[in-house]
């Protein structure tokens, strides 16, 4: 065999080795959702992979617990709520960051993002603290503050990005004919980042639709449906949990994929605007 | 408004026009400081605050309430706690190693598949970033219990008669972390990847590298500061990591996290927590210096 020959041999048989490590990789990464959502679906009483038979029981349970129920209506609540607080103020604030020309605009920056690199236990242990103190551990509403925290800098991120790619010389003209800066803001610049400012939405709601470890040490009685599904993933293992984790499923790569093509919109709206 | 004037304001603005785009691009708003305000003030209430008070509070004696450093010497000299800390960095390094060794190969395949291959594999890799955490760690109770899917496929190949306990131990742990973690790690590496020259592997074929050369001393070198900054990264994220651990630990595994829910909801000692806190606090903000570094050499 020539030495190219061989080469190739080699190559090959790497790129076979590569493939199927690879291939291992992405099932592991998926396994989790190519086991529970069937089992979702299954008869059995107790988890059981591959599934006897089908029925919908699991998802009966669910939505005949008033507990589910009570945890799925407060999670709805404290995720809109949180997000379109972390929306209103994150978008103000990215606009400021984008636009704006004062000392410490970086230092802000990593300021408000720093929710989402600490990790979840610090910020809870302190919210914890914090709340303790001032008595209002427990609080309903000092519970969607803590969501928002979290979620803000989502938004912060993903409106810094619309509004830095919208031409600012469009709102420059919007100003220079006349406009006000509340009239721009409101005929010119929003309209444009309506997408993206959807897809922030949605993804301060996930994060907060998600949120678990700061939940379980400041909710105090409230339950949310993760820190109900926490609860019962450490006492015992329950079937009607897969229903709800298939339900989740759906729900994260419904919203997600909803984000992703509401902000591919901006993009095509942006680059055919300034052709 | 007549035509006239209408068409006065026209060329008057056509004049206006090149002083506003002479202009530096972010003077838009003389002071954004205004805007960014109300999100100040929003999280330096609901974020900072709570932060520092952390911070203090970790320097008082829970029982005079006096000034103290007694906190911090207990952490460091306890050997419980040092236990804890042990095995948060052992898992921690474990969980990071395993990303980097299962996930540098697949970011690898990944950038020679087609469009539509690596749309798919992306597509994988997002939708498992964004199922829920507790979802992904619940699978794993199913999959690796006693009669999981890996025990029966164990016992009915032969290779055991009984049951390997996978489960509430560092091996169901650290499995479970991966799984939850290696997102982290594909994502911004497959990204460096794709920002490395496509021309310079014709070019070093054209110079008589083999592809395994290419590889080898083109291509691993350059995403070497990426897979550096990737492993970082997932280790911050291990090293405070709760659910996983709590779930599939069975509370036999605790890590850092771990501890901190005990001392805080169980035996209410918040001094010491909030010492724990601002130690993994200020670790986690170095290391992400560390993180921001490398990511700017890549």
């Amino acid at each position: 065999m020539s030495d190219a020959a061989m080469e190739r041999r080699e190559a090959s048989v790497a790129g076979s080795a590569l493939a199927t490590v690879a291939v291992a990789v992405l099932l592991f990464l998926a396994l989790p959702i190519i086991i529970v959502v069937p089992m979702s679906f299954s008869s059995a009483e107790s988890l059981r992979f591959p599934p006897p038979g089908f029925s919908l029981r699991w998802y009966e349970s669910f939505f005949g617990d008033p507990q589910w129920i009570e945890a799925g209506i407060n999670s709805v609540i404290i995720g809109v709520s949180s997000s379109t607080i972390a929306l209103a103020l994150g978008t103000i604030a990215a606009y400021g960051l984008v636009r704006g020309d004062f000392r410490g605009r970086t230092l802000l920056e990593s300021n408000f993002i720093a929710p989402m690199v600490l990790p979840p236990v610090i910020v809870a242990v302190a919210f914890y603290i914090f709340f303790a103190k001032l008595g209002i551990l427990g609080n309903y509403l000092a519970l969607i503050a803590a969501h928002a925290v979290l979620a803000t800098p989502y938004v912060v991120l993903l409106m810094s990005l619309a509004i830095r790619a919208f031409d600012i010389r469009i709102e420059q003209v919007a100003l220079t004919l006349g406009a006000t800066r509340i009239q721009m803001l409101t005929r010119v610049l929003l309209p444009n980042i309506v997408p993206s400012a959807a897809a922030a939405w949605l993804f301060a709601f996930v994060i907060s639709f998600d949120e678990v470890v700061v939940t379980l040490f400041v909710s105090g009685t409230h339950l949310t449906i993760p820190k109900r599904m926490f609860n019962q993933l450490v006492l015992q293992i329950n079937p009607t949990i897969t229903a709800i984790a298939t339900l989740l499923i759906g729900f994260s790569i419904v919203a997600v994929a909803l984000a992703a093509w509401l902000t591919r919109g901006t993009n095509t709206v942006s680059g055919s605007r300034r052709s | 408004m007549t035509l006239d004037a209408e068409a006065a304001r026209l060329t008057a603005d056509k004049r206006a026009l090149p002083s506003a785009t002479i202009r530096r691009p972010h003077r838009v708003v003389a002071s954004g400081l205004v805007w960014v305000l109300p999100l100040l003030v929003f999280i330096g209430v609901g974020f900072n605050l709570p932060l520092l008070m952390t911070a203090a509070w970790s320097l008082v004696d829970q029982v005079s309430g006096g000034f103290t450093l007694a906190n911090y010497v207990d952490f460091a000299t306890s050997k419980i706690y040092l236990t804890v800390v042990l095995r948060t960095g052992r898992v921690a390094l474990t969980v990071s190693l395993i990303c980097a060794l299962v996930g540098y190969p697949l970011a690898y395949w990944m950038t020679g598949l087609s469009r539509r291959g690596q749309m798919f594999a992306l597509g994988i890799i997002v939708t498992s970033f964004w199922v829920s955490i507790l979802v992904r760690t619940y699978a794993w109770i199913v999959v690796l219990g006693n009669a999981g899917i890996v025990n029966r496929t164990l016992q009915a190949v032969g290779l055991t008669d009984k049951p390997i306990p996978f489960l509430y131990n560092e091996v169901g742990v650290t499995i479970g972390m991966v799984n939850v973690l290696l997102p982290f790690m594909l994502l911004p590496l497959y990204a460096a990847m794709l920002q490395i020259d496509p021309r310079l592997r014709p070019m070093a074929y054209t110079l008589g590298a083999s592809s395994g050369q290419f590889f080898r001393r083109i291509f691993f070198p350059l995403t070497l500061p990426a897979l550096a900054a990737t492993f970082v990264l997932v280790f911050i994220l291990s090293l405070g990591f709760y659910i996983t651990p709590a779930i599939l630990g069975g509370g036999k595994v605790p890590l850092i996290a771990n501890m901190l829910d005990i001392l805080i909801n169980q035996f209410p000692r918040w001094n010491l927590a909030a010492a724990i806190s601002i130690v993994l606090l200020v670790l986690t903000l170095a290391l992400y210096a560390v993180y921001q570094l490398l990511r700017r050499k890549t």
